[in-house]
């Protein structure tokens, strides 16, 4: 199976320029993805990797990244935290549609993590919504994937969790 | 492995001249066709590299563009799978130039709600 996922990473200060960057991933096992390093202190890496799941794709190439830069700091894993937008044209319809859709189901539709001026949610739960509540035919592989960077990007966040508090905390809100 | 890239002529980073003015092509043609591809929409090729072949550089390049890190893609020599390389490059510059254009015809640049 072919998985497509982004990581993308932040830089330590001393990193080395990113044509050696690129070198060392490309090393590390690294081309079957698109390398982006358009922003400084930032690379991406825009993967289509061969594996037997989901969960292999995103770890082995985690593996690899660390690897080539150990001290690469990851940002977010994506498919994962999306917009209204971005998850309309992943789903293939208007941005007004999935608008629509989410407020006239506003019960049912998963929460976002985030509502401001702009709000996030995580993609999975509401793909898996999309799929079971109204019928949207949506990819197994772009599920898997999503399933998996969202396990990512939450366990990155964990380690901000303080042992003291976090057995009460979880007992209210999880 | 790291020794077949065809189109590098130094160990650093050279700009050449656009593709009919004699940048060597990609020995992948999936790839060379991609960067035909990029190169039509503007973006510029630079080679150099030894996993990498090279980069190729988004037109706008700002932040209105939604490239973000991937306004400079880099190109691989040998990559894993070739017709897949070929598609990230492409959609690279799809994704580019498709944004620009919705967000100019639309004149819709408000955010998320």
């Amino acid at each position: 199976m072919e998985y497509d996922f982004v990581l993308k990473f932040k830089l330590a200060e001393g990193n080395a320029d990113a044509n050696d960057l690129v070198e060392r991933l490309g090393e590390a096992g690294c081309d079957d993805a698109v390398v982006g390093i358009g922003q400084p202190g930032r690379i991406a890496l825009n993967f289509t990797r061969e594996a037997d799941s989901a969960q292999q794709a995103i770890i082995s190439a985690l593996e690899d990244v660390k690897r080539a830069i150990p001290d690469a700091e990851l940002i977010e894993a994506s498919p994962d935290l999306a917009g209204l937008t971005d998850i309309a044209e992943l789903v293939g319809v208007s941005r007004q549609n999935m608008r629509k859709l989410m407020v006239s189901h506003a019960k049912t539709f998963p929460a976002p993590i985030h509502e401001g001026s702009a709000a996030l949610w995580h993609l999975a739960p509401v793909l898996e919504w999309l799929r079971a509540r109204a019928g949207y035919a949506i990819e197994q592989h772009l599920l898997e994937i999503s399933r998996i960077a969202m396990q990512v990007n939450v366990a990155k966040e964990s380690h901000r969790l303080e042992a003291p508090v976090e057995d009460r905390i979880r007992a209210l809100v999880a | 492995m790291a020794s077949s890239c065809q189109l590098t002529t130094m160990r650093s980073i050279t700009t050449l001249q656009p593709c009919e003015m004699g940048r060597t092509k990609h020995p992948k043609k999936e790839v060379e066709e991609a960067l035909r591809h990029a190169e039509e929409q503007g973006w510029r090729i630079e080679v150099g590299g030894s996993h990498a072949c090279g980069r190729m550089y988004c037109p706008y390049n700002d932040p209105e563009c939604h490239c973000g890190e991937f306004c400079i893609a880099s190109i691989w020599s040998t990559p894993k799978n070739a017709g897949n390389h070929a598609r990230q490059l492409k959609r690279v510059v799809d994704n580019c130039a498709i944004r620009k254009q919705t967000a100019t015809a639309a004149g819709d640049e408000g955010g998320e709600e």
